[in-house]
């Protein structure tokens, strides 16, 4: 008795943490349900680039990475999916088809001479631009921590109202691209484009104290690269490199090519450049040297009163599912079916609170497959309380006949568990997406069912038995008496 | 009156077989119109569906209900018009539409060519599903290849934990499954339209990982039974394994359809026909459990002489709860 005890002590403890868990650590909801869109962007190789290596990939992913970033959404992913594509998730977006146009682009990095005369303003716009970015920084992570739940933001941005804040966000974004605009005025369009750039490569300078990045550019680059670099070196005024219209460099160049340019196709870019940020900018120019077309070739957008909509019905199909079986239970199964209906309640606490700390993204289809857990977590209860019955007519005692239905049901209740994570298993290496939420959901319920069913209804049955009003057979088997007689 | 599958195995044999039948017959017929067994949805084939709500916020905008023709009056110029319309929604306000897949730009004209005509629509309730024919390919080969894997597994541990006659019936079991649900689902396409998209092999290999658990408890039982009586008669053994199980069987499937049955009703139409397949599945696979995988056993192991295991012939390792 002592252990039942233990056990079911242990089993109020999980379900008081599960309570706690589900209080706590907010559900994640997938776009289709919080509304926003997925998209799936194709990598097409081209005639320069037949095959699409993981280093591309990375690249692109970066390049694609600093375009949602320019589109202001919060909490997006940009993920690798397979060889060639990508997966982006933009949460909450309200505008699906400028997210589409903004991503569906090739990138285009150019490299352009600073107009004479323009030093002053460079500078101004560049401060400008600046402190426009870090405001807007610490406006997306008082998004995100709103939605987290925690805070640790500048007091000007706290007392805004979320509404407010949105409109804050918006303008800042437009002054941010007006602000960009300015600064790629400020300088020359040429011809010097990613596709006449061969390679960049990040490395420790000579010296050691730093890092920088080195770039070697085609036949064709190198000359137009000269010729650039000869007319502005020593004047003060830098050559841009723009990535999307977005200035993500600006060298200047020494005196000392003034007669030449820098010639023979490669040079150094070198400045303040830790490890990182040296990295950073050979990623940028990398991709930008990539001109790897990307195509959307999936877009799955959901506005947020559908998703909202479908919040709603799923929850009433779950709370009608759970009550149909535990009216079932109770009126089938009677005293053992109202412990498995305590059993079955603990288990969708544990379930819920497991997919919140695992981090599991629920999606519709992931609803779905929780709603079917809890018709499947019955049938180890089913299969016990049947075998109880069976021990019960052949006349054995009552706790006999409860200690051998567990018993003897167990390897039933293995097996076809094993067989259901095997399709869990398959459903989630080969399927994308969608299908992946539904088979970790399964697969997390089905495994927490065979503890709450074997060990929480066992601990339950065999406590309640040790009080003698419910130490009765007919209440485990209705009619017991009448079928052996 | 005690029910003996083996008794009557050919009727329930040509129960199967004539659903089978009127199952190839709809595949067929769907090859016809749509060149694949069943009508395939946008995940599928590709294309663009857009489902509009109008602004009813708005004064005035939602006085009249979407009229189909009117909607396709829209589209004629756009070159749309082979798309196919409906109106959706209890108050008639809300339209989906599947065209050819379609780029930004020409969605962007669809919908402001529609807002013109029809009256502004509500941003927060638009859904757009754009699929290339490119993924429509890969969620088909992705989904073909999980389930035969799905099929693999469960081969090889059916064939552990049993053995390998167990494990084939069972697969056929499950193939019978598979084929009754494909077989409504075509029926369905035919009749009401319904398209089958990525959650319906999700439905197949949840049938499969179900299926298989109800074979699996019967096969148990089976397994058990011989070994408390070796020298039962097969048929016996079967009779009796599927007489005790019964009970189980029935109440299990019977919780699992409830709560598909509340999917159904309160979850919406992305769920809805995929809960519809689960419960094709799952009663199927409660059938072919009962009434199709004990009997093919019963008759394989008569007809290969195995009928009555001795002891000296049981392979199996001893289990524990085998000692009552």
């Amino acid at each position: 008795m002592a252990r039942q005890r233990l056990l079911l002590g242990l089993v109020v403890a999980l379900a008081i943490a599960a309570v706690m868990a589900i209080i706590q650590v907010p559900t994640r909801l997938g776009l289709d349900l919080r509304g926003g869109s997925q998209l799936t962007l194709q990598v097409q190789p081209t005639q320069e680039i037949p095959d699409i290596t993981d280093r591309n990939m990375e690249a692109v992913r970066q390049v694609v990475e600093g375009r949602v970033n320019g589109l202001g959404v919060s909490e997006s992913v940009v993920q690798i999916l397979g060889n060639d594509q990508l997966l982006v998730q933009l949460p909450g977006i309200s505008d699906p088809e400028q997210a589409e146009r903004v991503l569906g682009g090739t990138a285009q990095l150019e490299f352009r001479p600073q107009k004479p005369g323009t030093e002053q303003q460079l500078t101004v716009e560049n401060q400008v631009l600046q402190s426009e970015l870090s405001e807007l920084e610490a406006l997306r992570a008082a998004q995100d921590n709103q939605d987290d739940g925690a805070a640790s933001t500048p007091e000007t941005i706290e007392q805004l109202s979320p509404a407010e804040r949105q409109a804050r966000l918006e303008a800042l974004q437009q002054s941010v691209q007006d602000s960009e605009a300015a600064i790629a005025n400020l300088f020359e369009s040429t011809q010097l484009t990613g596709d006449k750039l061969e390679d960049a490569i990040a490395r420790p300078n000579n010296a050691g104290t730093g890092w920088e990045v080195v770039i070697e550019f085609t036949s064709e680059g190198a000359d137009l690269f000269a010729d650039m670099t000869r007319r502005i070196a020593g004047t003060g005024r830098s050559v841009g490199i723009f990535l999307d219209n977005r200035l993500i460099s600006a060298p200047s160049v020494d005196v000392e090519f003034a007669e030449t340019g820098i010639t023979g196709g490669g040079a150094v870019i070198s400045g303040n450049f830790d490890a990182q940020a040296a990295r950073e900018l050979e990623i940028q120019l990398r991709g930008g040297a990539l001109p790897l077309p990307v195509e959307v070739v999936e877009n799955r957008t959901v506005g947020p009163s559908l998703g909202r909509d479908s919040i709603r019905s799923s929850l009433y199909a779950a709370v009608g599912g759970l009550i149909l079986v535990l009216i079932f239970m109770v009126a089938y199964y009677r005293l053992p079916g109202l412990l498995a209906d305590l059993a079955l309640v603990v288990y969708a606490l544990l379930t819920w609170a497991a997919f919140n700390l695992l981090g599991v993204t629920i999606t519709l289809p992931g609803i779905a497959g929780f709603i079917l857990s809890i018709g499947m977590a019955v049938d180890a209860n089913v299969l016990i309380f049947e075998r109880t019955r069976e021990e019960l007519r052949a006349g054995k005692t009552l706790y006999r006949s409860v200690e051998s239905g567990f018993h003897r049901a167990f390897s039933s209740i293995l097996d076809s568990n094993v067989t259901t994570l095997i399709a869990c298993a398959a459903l989630f290496w080969f399927g994308a997406g969608l299908v992946k939420g539904f088979a970790l959901t399964l697969a997390i319920g089905v495994a927490i069912s065979m503890f709450t069913a074997v060990t929480c209804s066992r601990s339950l049955l065999l406590f309640v038995l040790s009080w003698a009003q419910f130490r009765k057979p007919e209440l485990f088997c209705p009619g017991l008496y009448q079928a052996r007689s | 009156m005690k029910l003996s599958v083996i008794k009557q195995r050919t009727l329930w044999w040509t129960v199967s077989i004539l659903i089978t039948m009127v199952g190839i017959i709809a595949m067929g017929l769907s090859w016809q119109q749509f060149q694949a067994p069943l009508r395939p949805g946008l995940d599928f084939v590709g294309g663009t569906r857009l489902q509009l709500t109008r602004d009813c916020a708005q004064p005035q905008v939602c006085d009249t209900s979407l009229q189909t023709a009117q909607v396709r009056e829209v589209l004629t110029p756009l070159g749309l018009e082979a798309s196919s319309i409906q109106v959706v929604g209890d108050d008639r306000q809300s339209l989906s539409i599947r065209t050819k897949t379609l780029d930004v730009e020409q969605r962007a004209q669809l919908q402001d060519t529609l807002e013109e005509a029809l009256g502004p629509f509500d941003p927060q309730s638009i859904q757009i599903d754009s699929v290339g024919p490119v993924i429509g390919q890969q969620l088909f080969a992705s989904g073909l290849l999980a389930l035969l894997v799905a099929f693999a597994g469960i081969v090889v541990y059916l064939s552990l934990r049993f053995q390998l006659d167990y494990a084939v019936f069972a697969i056929v079991a499950l193939f019978h499954d598979v084929f009754i649900t494909l077989s409504i689902f075509a029926i369905l396409g035919l009749t009401l339209g319904v398209e089958v998209d990525s959650l319906f092999i999700v439905a197949l290999l949840t049938i499969v990982g179900f299926s298989v658990n109800d074979t699996v408890v019967i096969y148990d039982r089976i397994r058990e039974t011989i070994k408390l009586h070796p020298q039962m008669h097969i048929d016996e053994v079967v009779d009796d394994s599927v007489r005790q199980t019964l009970t189980r069987s029935i109440n299990t499937t019977l919780t699992t359809v409830l709560t598909l049955i509340s999917i159904v009703l309160f979850g919406g139409d992305t769920l809805k026909f995929f809960a519809l397949a689960l419960i094709v599945g799952f009663i199927s696979g409660a059938y072919s459990s009962i009434f199709i995988a004990s009997t093919l056993l019963a008759l394989w192991r008569e007809k290969s002489g195995h009928a009555i295991a001795t002891p000296a012939s049981d392979p199996l390792p001893d289990q524990p709860d085998s000692v009552v």
